[in-house]
C-alpha cells in the first residue's frame, strides 16, 4: 500500500537558522487517523507545514500524495493543495468575505459551479451548526465559531487528507468536540487521512489513531 | 465605505492622469490649428532677375507648398504719375520679379535658414526676404507654450504615478492576507489576482468617463468660451470615439501594469 506522507531523513529549517527537525522519518497510511504530540518549539507545525509545502526540506525527502515536496514546482504544488484541508491554529479566515464563501473557497478553485459551492457550504454550514451564520463576517464570529467555519472549509471539497494545527487550542469544550466530531467522521465516513498536530490527545475520542512524538528534532513513532 | 474608498483611491490618480494628458492633447490640437492658420498668412518672398521655373524651385527646395508671382503692376501704377510712359515701359523690363512662397508646415528658425540658403545656392534667386524678425517671436512663443503644457503633464504624471504606487503599498497590505490563504489552498494566479484586476479594470472606466464628461462639458462654459473667443482660440471638438478610445486605453494599461506589479511582488513573497 501507498503511503499518504513518507518522510525519510527529513531536516527542516527556516531559512539560514539551526534545523528544527534533524531526524524526521515517519509514514502515513490511507485513511489513518494520527497525532503528533510534542513540547513547544518541538517543530510539530513545522513538520506539518512541510506536509502541505510552505516549508521546504534542505535534506531527506517527503513525499506526500506521491509527490516529491522537494522538488516541486509551483503549479503541482497548487494541485496537491486542492487535494488537501488544512486546518490553522489562528483560523486563517478571509476577514472580508461572508462565512459561506470561506467555505467555499476550496470549491471555488475546484472550479465548481456556483451553485453545487453554495448547497455544500451550507450543508458544512450546518454540520458545524452555523448555518444561520452564513452572511456573517468571521470577525463577527467568537474564536470556537471561526475555527468551526475553519473546519467546515478544510472538508469542503472532500480532501484526501486533512492537516489540521492544534485545530482546538483555545476553545470551548462545545466547540472542541464539534471539531472532533468532524474530524472522526471525515476518517469513518468518507475515508479521509487525518493528520492533528496537538499538545494533548482527547482521551474520549473512541478512535485507533497512530501518535508520533517530536524531541530535540526527532521523530518517534509511540506504540 | 471601504469599497468606496478602495475604488476612490484608484479613480483619483488614474483621473489626474487621464486629465492632465487630454489636457495635453488639447493644447496640441489648438497649437497646431494655431499653426497651420499661421502657415496659411506666412510667405517668403524672393527676388529673381527673369521668370522663376516653380517646378525647379519645388524640385530642389523642400517644404514648398505654392509659388505665386507678385504682380509689379502695383508698383508701377504707383509710379506713372511721375515717370514718363516710356521710362515706365524701361522699368517694366528692367524690373526684377517677385514671388511669393508658401510653406507645407509652420517652419522652425533653423528650417527657415534652410530654406534661404537653398533658395540662394540654386543661384536663380537674388534675394530672399523671410520676415524673420516677426516669425521668430511668434515660433519661440509656440515652443513656450508647448513645453510648458510638456512640463505640465510629465509633472502631473510622476504626481499620478506616485499616488498609484503608495496605493499599491496600501494593496499590498490589505490583499496579502487574502491571497496568501488562496495560495495555501491551491489558487491559481488569475484567481489570487482577480480581485485586484476587476478592480482596476472598473476603475479605469469610471476614470475615463469621467474625464469624457470633462472635455465634453469644457467648452460649453461661458467663461472658458468667451477666454478662447479673446484669444482668438478655436477649441477643438471632443472626439468620443477616438478620444475616449486613448485615454480608455491608457487608464488600462497603466494600471494592469502597476497591479501586475503588486500581484508579482505578492507571489515572490
Amino acid at each position: 500500500m501507498e503511503h499518504v506522507i513518507n518522510a525519510e531523513n527529513l531536516t527542516l529549517s527556516y531559512g539560514r537558522d539551526e534545523p528544527i527537525i534533524t531526524e524526521g522519518n515517519l509514514k502515513i497510511n490511507p485513511n489513518e487517523f494520527v497525532f503528533i504530540t510534542g513540547k513547544s518549539g518541538s517543530g510539530k507545525s513545522t513538520i506539518l507545514k512541510s506536509m502541505y509545502g510552505e516549508l521546504i526540506p534542505k535534506k531527506g525527502d517527503l513525499n506526500v500524495c506521491g509527490v516529491n515536496i522537494k522538488n516541486i514546482n509551483s503549479s503541482k504544488l497548487n494541485l496537491l493543495r486542492r487535494y488537501l484541508g488544512i486546518v490553522f491554529q489562528d483560523y486563517r479566515l478571509i476577514n472580508d468575505w461572508t462565512v459561506e464563501k470561506n467555505v467555499m473557497l476550496p470549491l471555488m478553485i475546484g472550479g465548481f459551479s456556483k451553485g453545487v459551492c453554495v448547497k455544500q457550504a451550507q450543508k458544512l454550514l450546518k454540520h458545524v451548526k452555523l448555518l444561520h451564520k452564513a452572511d456573517k463576517y468571521p470577525l463577527e464570529l467568537s474564536g470556537g465559531e471561526q475555527q468551526r467555519v475553519a473546519m467546515a472549509r478544510a472538508l469542503a471539497h472532500n480532501p484526501v487528507m486533512i492537516l489540521a494545527d492544534e485545530p482546538t487550542g483555545n476553545l470551548d469544550e462545545y466547540s472542541s468536540e464539534v471539531i472532533w466530531d468532524l474530524l472522526k467522521n471525515a476518517k469513518e465516513h468518507l475515508g479521509t487521512t487525518v493528520v492533528v498536530v496537538t499538545h494533548h490527545i482527547p482521551s474520549t475520542l473512541g478512535i485507533d489513531y497512530k501518535h508520533f512524538f517530536l524531541e530535540s528534532g526527532v521523530v518517534y513513532e509511540v506504540s | 465605505m471601504k469599497s468606496l474608498k478602495n475604488h476612490l483611491s484608484v479613480i483619483l490618480p488614474l483621473f489626474v492622469l487621464l486629465f492632465s494628458l487630454q489636457f495635453t492633447f488639447l493644447t496640441n490640437k489648438i497649437v497646431d490649428n494655431y499653426e497651420n492658420k499661421l502657415t496659411q498668412d506666412y510667405s517668403i518672398v524672393v527676388v529673381v532677375p527673369k521668370t522663376l521655373s516653380k517646378a525647379v524651385i519645388k524640385s530642389r527646395v523642400k517644404g514648398i507648398k505654392s509659388i505665386e508671382e507678385i504682380s509689379s503692376k502695383k508698383i508701377l501704377d504707383r509710379l506713372k504719375g511721375n515717370i514718363s510712359s516710356k521710362n515706365i515701359s524701361l522699368l517694366k523690363i528692367a524690373l526684377p520679379k517677385f514671388y511669393s512662397m508658401k510653406l507645407k508646415s509652420f517652419p522652425s528658425i533653423k528650417e527657415i535658414e534652410r530654406i534661404k540658403k537653398k533658395l540662394l545656392s540654386t543661384g536663380l534667386v537674388t534675394k530672399v526676404e523671410t520676415f524673420s524678425k516677426t516669425h521668430n517671436k511668434i515660433y519661440n512663443m509656440f515652443k513656450a507654450l508647448k513645453n510648458t503644457a510638456f512640463i505640465f503633464s510629465t509633472f502631473i504624471l510622476i504626481i499620478s504615478v506616485l499616488l498609484m504606487f503608495k496605493q499599491m503599498k496600501i494593496w499590498l497590505l490589505e490583499h496579502r492576507e487574502r491571497m496568501s490563504i488562496m495560495t495555501l489552498f491551491g489558487a491559481p494566479f488569475w484567481m489570487k489576482s482577480a480581485v485586484l484586476y476587476r478592480l482596476v479594470i472598473v476603475d479605469s472606466f469610471i476614470s475615463t468617463l469621467l474625464v469624457v464628461i470633462a472635455f465634453v462639458l469644457l467648452p460649453s462654459i461661458d467663461k472658458i468660451n468667451d477666454f478662447a473667443q479673446s484669444m482668438n482660440i478655436i477649441i477643438p471638438k471632443f472626439d468620443i470615439l477616438k478620444d475616449s478610445g486613448i485615454l480608455l486605453g491608457v487608464a488600462l494599461i497603466f494600471s494592469l501594469f502597476i497591479v501586475s506589479i503588486v500581484i508579482r511582488k505578492m507571489n515572490k513573497e
